[in-house]
């Protein structure tokens, strides 16, 4: 059903900026414009919003609020660049502390370029944004009654850039909840991870010719080590991680022990393995701030 | 079999002209301040469109309270449309308030929380003006019975026109409108964010404007009591007491919550028991 058309509710946030674009989403609302006729509603509140406009460029301060108001909306969700500045950083692009446009560290739907970005452009962005919402709910959907097809297969070495950009986005959020920033997945280099592949097998998620989930494992006397499984962002919740954590243990059919390791805080990760029928064995401090645990499976255990 | 026909009539009828209504406010209020305004079913649209949106939670049991909240809503509504104690009515719809409120609380955001407690503030002062509006019915009618309130032969406005006044004064704060839209409101009042709904999101957020819903058809049914002896006229006269608070909800900012405690306490203390004194004096 359509609700998504008739009823997209808006937060807007203003960046580095002028503010001259900010006044004009906010000329939306006025009696002129009345963007409520078309159901939009301006809700001040994340949990509420559907459509993300930012104004302004990013700069190093505003980077985390952007970033925190998105992840704070429900899903499906858009964000809509509005304005030069918001679009490619516009006249504050050379200044020290502005890293760019809203793309830097949103994927943005939609360009409205303007300086400034006038109302009727405002509206015309918004609705291409209502369109994009509709389209989102339906792949949702799709990927959640499993009407796209998941591919699993092992990954080549021409594969590795991908698989490293994926590395990256996927252990943002591990990096946030640490406040560590220098993970070992976030510093592996290309050259790194080719050389990887030299002693692991790789396995990738294939959704819609690309690659959504990775994981590696390598032998060593009789034990199969799990590492670096991730998902993207988008497609996590659906399924992939329990996908590839299965068919890395078929791809090791000799192994009777499968170890694997999470950071201590990572909750999510250690109920993943739980599930899956690991057990925590130890942990062991490796930094400051991080401990590791490992978890460890048995197939034996699991066979009586 | 005649009351369970009854009951589901009233649990799908109810929402149906709470939702309508709430458009109808939306049209109207848009405009009271030359706007165009949204669609007519545009609440309908918005719930719809809520309840396929992802369910995103602080806490995994506050939604469980919004559930009870919306149950004992459509339990007060149940039990006024099909005629039954008035005092039950209040007090029910009390306890839907106080889960709504613990909601609130257990979300425990900030603004969620500033907003429970407004919420609590405003429930400590519309309920003695809520009260009296049924001690009144029930020294001029001798029922507490809702069905037995109707029925009875004179326009009940005639006898508590204080106890209106009084009921009519904390409507603002039931309808969730200006001046005293204090824990939540529907405009674009954000210096607290949402107040009371800021956490919920989703089938929540949805449960929350369906009970929302619920919540203003039973509050315009305690109007109609007032008028009840004639039907046409009552409801002519309920619908020209929503356009009144239409009119105030665009016309006054909001009240500061010391204001609206200590002024429907004072109103409800004046004009209330003013009234129902009279009326016992008036009678011996």
């Amino acid at each position: 059903m359509p609700y998504f058309k008739k009823s997209p509710w808006i937060i807007h946030y203003d960046g580095s900026s002028c503010n001259g674009c900010d006044i004009e989403v906010l000329a939306c609302l006025t009696p002129v414009y009345d963007v409520e006729r078309l159901g939009i509603i301006n809700t001040g509140n994340p949990k509420h919003a559907d459509i993300f406009l930012v104004t302004g460029s990013i700069n190093e301060q505003n980077r985390e609020v952007v970033q925190n108001i998105y992840e704070q909306m429900p899903d499906p969700k858009v964000v809509v660049a509005i304005g030069i500045c918001a679009t490619s950083g516009g006249i504050f692009a050379e200044c020290y502390n502005v890293m760019g446009g809203v793309n830097k560290v949103l994927p943005v739907d939609v360009y409205v370029p303007g300086c400034a970005a006038r109302p009727e452009a405002i509206i015309d962005g918004i609705s291409a944004a209502i369109k994009i919402l509709d389209e989102k709910r339906k792949r949702t959907k799709e990927i959640q009654s499993g009407k796209v097809p998941l591919l699993i297969e092992p990954a080549v070495l021409s594969d590795a850039p991908q698989i490293l950009d994926l590395q990256r986005l996927a252990y943002q959020s591990e990096a946030e909840l640490y406040n560590d920033f220098t993970l070992s997945p976030l510093r592996q280099t290309l050259e790194e991870l080719q050389k990887d592949f030299e002693s692991n097998l790789f396995l990738k998620a294939i959704m819609d010719g690309k690659i959504i989930g990775a994981v590696r494992a390598y032998e060593a006397k009789g034990t199969c080590f799990i590492d670096r499984l991730v998902v993207h962002p988008q497609y996590q919740n659906f399924g992939v991680g329990s996908k590839l954590i299965n068919e890395i243990e078929l791809r090791f059919p000799v192994c009777r022990r499968f170890e694997s390791f999470s950071g201590h805080k990572s909750k999510r990760n250690i109920d993943f393995y739980t599930r899956h029928g690991y057990k925590k064995f130890k942990s062991e401090k490796v930094s400051e701030k991080r401990d590791r645990i490992y978890l460890e499976k048995n197939k034996t255990e699991e066979k009586q | 079999m005649n009351i369970l026909i009854k009951i589901l009539f009233v649990i799908i009828i109810v929402p149906l002209a709470g939702g309508i209504l709430a458009g109808l406010d939306r049209k109207v209020t848009a405009r009271m301040q030359a706007r165009k305004g949204p669609p007519l079913l545009q609440p309908f649209y918005d719930v719809f469109k809520l309840l396929q949106k992802e369910n995103l939670v602080v806490r995994c049991s506050q939604n469980f309270y919004i559930y009870y909240f919306l149950f004992f809503v459509i339990f007060t509504v149940v039990l006024f449309f099909t005629g039954g104690d008035l005092l039950l009515v209040i007090f029910a719809l009390a306890l839907a308030g106080i889960f709504f409120v613990l909601a609130g609380f257990k979300a425990s955001s900030p603004y969620s929380l500033i907003g429970a407690q407004r919420e609590l503030l405003q429930i400590v002062s519309y309920e003695p003006a809520v009260i009296l509006v049924a001690a009144g019915m029930y020294v001029v009618t001798k029922s507490f019975y809702v069905a037995q309130i109707i029925a009875f032969d004179q326009p009940l406005i005639k006898f508590l026109p204080g106890i209106f006044f009084a009921f009519l004064y904390i409507l603002a704060m039931k309808l969730r409108k200006s001046p005293f839209d204090l824990s939540t409101s529907h405009h674009a009042h954000q210096e607290l964010v949402k107040g009371i709904t800021t956490e919920f999101s989703g089938r929540a957020l949805a449960a929350i404007e369906i009970a929302h819903w619920y919540e203003n058809i039973l509050i315009m049914g305690l109007v109609y009591l007032f008028f009840a002896s004639n039907i046409a006229f009552g409801i002519i006269l309920t619908l020209a007491v929503y356009f009144l608070m239409m009119l105030v909800d665009n016309t006054f900012a909001r009240f500061k919550w010391q204001h609206a405690l200590g002024s429907s306490w004072l109103v409800a203390l004046i004009c209330g028991i003013g009234n129902i004194i009279i009326l016992v004096a008036l009678k011996r």
